[in-house]
């Protein structure tokens, strides 16, 4: 959740107010900033791809939801600024080059995403319910492994989530057993299982965590 | 490695590192297969689908704040949690969070805010102008 000070902020600014707008980006400037460096190397596009963010950003805050978190959202525009900056970038350097040595031209492997507004306005709607429900489980859980102080637990259960890990390869990372990742693994699936329904969600919204040994 | 849906999910959201993005491009160039795979999966993304890392990355769930970043930067944390916010940093690779650390090792490093360039400057002068016009 966004602090008090965050939400005055953004009150001030959608009223209009322009030395709100620049204390944002005092804010956040250089954090996006480095944002962009750790993937873009030069640092006029960065500083660019910094002010596409925040340009995007002021454009659309009469819809910014005030239960975001400023610095989320602005992180989720400059990861799509960089991402399409990259790909655009590849693009550009494979029509003006030869195929590789495999002789596969480069850019086969980039698809666009690009979607029509009214599958964009739907998929939104149906997300939303269902975002909030596993957001909330997922809190429970991470914030009940940093309570217990179970990081061990914390850090398996982010490699196959955030990394897409399989249990073995997870087990690797960590140094620990493989059937000690799977048991971290269930417990956590079981968790989210128990939030979701007791939440009353229907069983083929997150089909993974009711089918208990899908992903076993 | 496998080449988990996760992992393609984790791809498409730029979570992965230099090496990592290389090897799935690699592998994709190669099977068309992988290729279907992660067509499909942006598909049910733009349809609404989403994963539950899709939804712990873009909510940062398990990123530690600008102040725990800047105790972890003075070693001040206890230990647990410092070699926590390492693995966050080192092996998931949390470019928010990198970021965030850059920020504040810098800031640390000069004492003071960033000096602005001439461009940032005058992009404030006109942003401010369009900001003031929103209502």
């Amino acid at each position: 959740m966004p602090n008090q000070e965050e939400q005055l902020l953004i009150g001030r600014i959608k009223e209009g107010n322009g030395d709100s707008w620049e204390q944002l980006i005092t804010r956040y400037e250089n954090r996006l900033y480095y944002y962009a460096a750790k993937r873009v190397n030069n640092q006029e596009t960065c500083e660019d791809l910094v002010q596409e963010t925040f340009l995007a950003f002021l454009s659309n805050i009469k819809t910014f939801n005030p239960d975001k978190k400023i610095q989320n959202y602005l992180f989720g525009i400059i990861k799509n600024k960089v991402v399409d900056f990259i790909r655009r970038k590849k693009a550009v350097t494979i029509n003006s080059a030869p195929a590789d040595s495999s002789g596969n031209p480069n850019d086969s492997v980039f698809i666009d995403s690009a979607q029509g507004a009214s599958t964009w306005y739907r998929g939104e709607e149906k997300k939303t319910l269902e975002n909030e429900a596993l957001l909330n489980g997922l809190s429970l859980l991470i914030n009940h492994y940093i309570s217990k102080n179970e990081y061990n637990k914390l850090m398996a259960i982010e490699l196959i989530f955030v990394l897409g890990l399989s249990n073995l390869e997870t087990a690797g990372k960590l140094g620990i057993k493989n059937t000690e990742v799977a048991s971290i693994f269930h417990w956590a699936k079981n968790f989210i299982h128990d939030y979701l329904q007791n939440s009353g969600l229907s069983s083929d919204i997150f089909p993974q965590f009711y089918e208990k040994d899908l992903l076993l | 490695m496998t080449i988990t849906n996760a992992l393609l999910d984790a791809y498409i959201d730029d979570q992965l590192n230099e090496q990592e993005i290389n090897r799935i491009e690699k592998a994709l160039r190669d099977s068309p297969e992988l290729q279907k795979r992660l067509e499909t999966i942006i598909k049910d993304r733009d349809q609404g689908e989403h994963s539950v890392g899709a939804i712990w990355r873009r909510e940062h769930l398990s990123c530690p704040n600008r102040e725990e970043l800047s105790s972890y930067g003075c070693s001040a944390l206890d230990k647990k949690r410092m070699d926590y916010i390492k693995f966050h940093l080192e092996m998931i690779g949390c470019k928010a969070c990198q970021a965030n650390l850059d920020d504040l090792t810098s800031l640390n490093a000069s004492g003071k805010e960033k000096k602005l360039s001439d461009k940032q400057k005058l992009f404030i002068k006109n942003s401010k102008i369009i900001a003031s016009r929103k209502e």
